[in-house]
């Protein structure tokens, strides 16, 4: 669990516009300026797109930006179609047995890849929070070292050793909790399901260990506890399941135990350039809904028509 | 029924069926000495589930990157193999194909088997397996497993039904003619939905192809006549069956048929991975690793063994000659299996997020439940040639339908028409 990224070099050489890929000019800083700041942001979204001449761009940047700017927020809610989407899925009418209830919000991430280094402190986070098994081989984040020009994963590198580098740039990938979740569909015995604000969560007392959702996800997002999950005593999280993981199916889960008591996730937390951002769909002012409604963002492999629930933007 | 079950020593008379113990005891001792062989496989097959069931998955060479391997492979293999009943069943009782009457029993009884190996193979796999019952609780349907795994056990059951209504001769013709409608839409039914569960997963893009479902069909039947080809020859150098040569040429040349048809399908698909205008980036990169890459010394012999096991069945001069069919059907037999293990290997060997993996080679726990599960399909076969009538008896054959035979056992056994 070293931290062989030079994280603070790597902010500081890094340019700061220099590998997004949609050619936006909005920039980290910007960003951690705060992405509260509706208006600063509404700007940051309809400037580039101005900018990045063609009529395809400003027809996009109009269409997208204009309800924000024109229309007050919830006349014309370009989230709604997302919203109703994002549906409960095999849900057996009361939350996993390691959870609380789910609350009226509609969880979601949207991810900055230009601002993101690469320096995976979300994923150690993340192992500490989640009691993943030190030794199971697997972490629910996975970072991939990407090249530039273009989103190719054949191309990407998963175990990269520097991480920061100006001439890359990097993808994290986690459990996208789609509205339309592959996993759950193929879940034999319904181990698996989407609750009401919108987590994947697994019954790690219901798994039969048959693997099917690791084929069936198209994000490498699920992983198997193929040994016992081993944590160090005094680093176990209570509020997390650790020996009933054994021999089942495992991934993110939103951080389920905190986020449903206020708390954001591990992953948001840990973030040392406030590259992602966790919030309520439903909350109009939420980091997340004021993100997707002004800034032009993508989601991974779209084409898989999964409708997933973490965003990408740069 | 009429017959006054006059057993004669050794036959033992159990639900209709009369079982030649005797031909058990009267077995020579390399009979008992395989038996003995199959049965220590068969140990070492329970003991490594065992082991599998107390340490976990981790005994398994199976990880995150190749999520299933040769029981997967093992699975698509038999039920595949399995086909071969099916052939026989439909070209016997729907299209009067009378000269496969004879194989009739024999086919049956290797789909029954087969089908069932392939679903103890999916138990064996199964990390948490006691929690099965999820399946009857709680079943997905949107799940193709749930659907795979249920046919499976329908069609194995069908078929030992089968064999035990082909073996009393109950109902006569006609109740082999109704068994036949019903086990050939589930025989289809389960050789659709096991392709399905490589087909239907959007992730993995090797598998994620409509020609899946008739490749998986055409593979299927074509190794299991190949199959059958070879266990018929088997049981006829046994003296336990006899077949005409007749028989075996209309066998093979099916099988000429179905290979060819097979190779066609699966050359397509190689022309739409790679043409132009429909390649993707993706799609040929993965499947360069099986023409050019790291398993192309496992599919390249799918291809190659193909072509001449078709070769071999056509040539005019020489396809009359067991020895030519019966290399023929092995060489397609194991082109099938590597066929479903490059297969297998093609939703794996570059991962969902483009990440080559490592070369999954099989563990000893999961090679000895193989093997195991194997050898409790040959020691079923084994017995039954010994102990169950088999042999279809003679009065069975030709045109069955008269009035007179309908409602006749077809199997006062062999040895009462001997005594008369």
């Amino acid at each position: 669990m070293s931290q062989n990224n030079p994280l603070d070099a790597g902010r500081d050489e890094r340019p700061d516009n220099a590998t997004a890929p949609d050619g936006t000019t909005f920039t980290r800083r910007t960003f951690l300026q705060g992405v509260g700041l509706a208006a600063g942001v509404v700007a940051a979204g309809v400037i580039p797109a101005v900018l990045t001449a063609g009529p395809a761009a400003a027809q996009d940047a109009t269409t997208t930006a204009a309800p924000t700017v024109a229309a007050p927020i919830g006349t014309e809610d370009p989230l709604a179609s997302i919203l109703a989407e994002d549906q409960p899925a095999n849900y057996p009418g009361h939350p996993v047995y390691y959870a609380d209830p789910a609350g009226p919000e509609k969880w979601a991430m949207v991810i900055d890849v230009k601002a993101c280094v690469g320096c995976r402190r979300c994923v150690y986070a993340c192992v500490e929070e989640n009691n993943i098994g030190r030794t199971s081989g697997f972490t629910f984040i996975q970072v991939l070292e990407m090249e530039a020009g273009k989103v190719d994963l054949e191309s990407a590198v998963l175990d990269y050793e520097e991480a920061g580098r100006p001439d890359k740039w990097y993808l994290p990938v986690q459990c996208m909790h789609c509205a339309k979740p592959p996993c759950v569909y193929g879940c034999p015995v319904i181990a698996t399901w989407k609750e009401p604000d919108g987590i994947v969560l697994i019954d790690y007392d219901k798994c039969i260990g048959c693997r099917n959702c690791l084929i069936t996800c198209p994000y490498g997002a699920r992983h198997f506890n193929w040994v016992h999950p081993e944590v160090p005593a005094a680093e176990v999280n209570p509020k997390v399941p650790l020996a009933e993981k054994a021999w089942t199916a495992e991934k993110c889960t939103f951080c389920v135990q905190r986020t449903r008591h206020g708390q954001t996730t591990a992953c948001v937390e840990a973030c040392p350039v406030g590259a992602r951002k966790f919030g309520d769909l439903n909350d109009p002012n939420s980091d997340v809904a004021i993100l997707l409604r002004t800034r032009r963002v993508w989601r991974l492999k779209e084409e898989e028509s999964t409708e997933p629930m973490i965003w990408y933007v740069g | 029924m009429t017959d006054a079950t006059t057993t004669q020593p050794g036959i033992k008379r159990f639900i209709g069926i009369d079982w030649n113990v005797g031909a058990l005891k009267s077995a020579g001792k390399r009979y008992w000495a395989f038996v003995g062989i199959l049965g220590v496989l068969i140990a070492l097959g329970l003991t490594a589930w065992y082991l599998i069931l107390t340490e976990g998955g981790v005994t398994m060479a199976q990880r995150d990157g190749f999520t299933w391997g040769l029981w997967f492979a093992n699975y698509m293999f038999y039920v595949g193999l399995a086909a071969g009943g099916l052939v026989v069943y439909a070209s016997v009782h729907l299209f009067g194909a009378e000269q496969f009457r004879p194989l009739a029993r024999l086919a049956v009884l290797m789909a029954a088997v087969l089908t069932m190996i392939a679903v103890l193979g999916d138990l064996t796999d199964l990390v948490r397996v006691w929690r099965i019952y999820w399946f009857a609780l709680s079943p997905n349907l949107t799940a193709i497993f749930v659907y795979t795994g249920s046919a499976a056990g329908i069609y194995m059951t069908i078929c030992f039904i089968d064999l035990w209504i082909l073996i009393t001769g109950k109902g006569g013709e006609k109740l082999a003619f109704i068994m036949t409608l019903i086990a050939l839409p589930f025989a289809i039914y389960l050789h659709t939905t096991t392709a399905f569960v490589l087909a239907l997963n959007k992730s993995r893009e090797l598998w994620n192809t409509a020609v899946m479902v008739p490749i998986f069909l055409s593979s299927a039947i074509a190794s299991g006549i190949a199959l059958l080809l070879i266990v018929a020859y088997i049981m006829q150098r046994f003296h336990v069956l006899e077949f005409t040569s007749k028989m075996f040429r209309s066998l093979s040349t099916l099988l000429a048929m179905v290979i060819i048809i097979d190779l066609f399908l699966l050359v397509s698909e190689i022309a739409f991975v790679y043409w132009p205008t429909s390649a993707k980036a993706g799609h040929t990169l993965r499947f360069s690793e099986f023409l050019t890459g790291p398993y192309a010394g496992i599919f390249l012999p799918v291809l190659i063994l193909g072509i001449i096991a078709f070769t071999l069945l056509a040539r005019r001069k020489t396809r009359h000659i067991p020895a030519v069919q019966i290399t023929a059907a092995a060489l397609y037999v194991v082109a099938i299996f590597l066929k479903r293990y490059t297969l297998m290997s093609m939703g794996f060997a570059i991962g969902v997020l483009g990440q080559q993996q490592a070369p999954y080679v099989p563990s000893l726990t999961e090679t000895l439940i193989a093997v195991g599960l194997l050898s409790i399909a040959v020691l079923f076969v084994t017995l039954a040639a010994k102990v169950l009538p088999l042999r279809v008896p003679l009065h069975d054959h030709g045109e069955v339908t008269s009035p007179e035979l309908a409602g006749q056992p077809a199997e006062p056994a062999l040895e009462q028409e001997a005594a008369q």
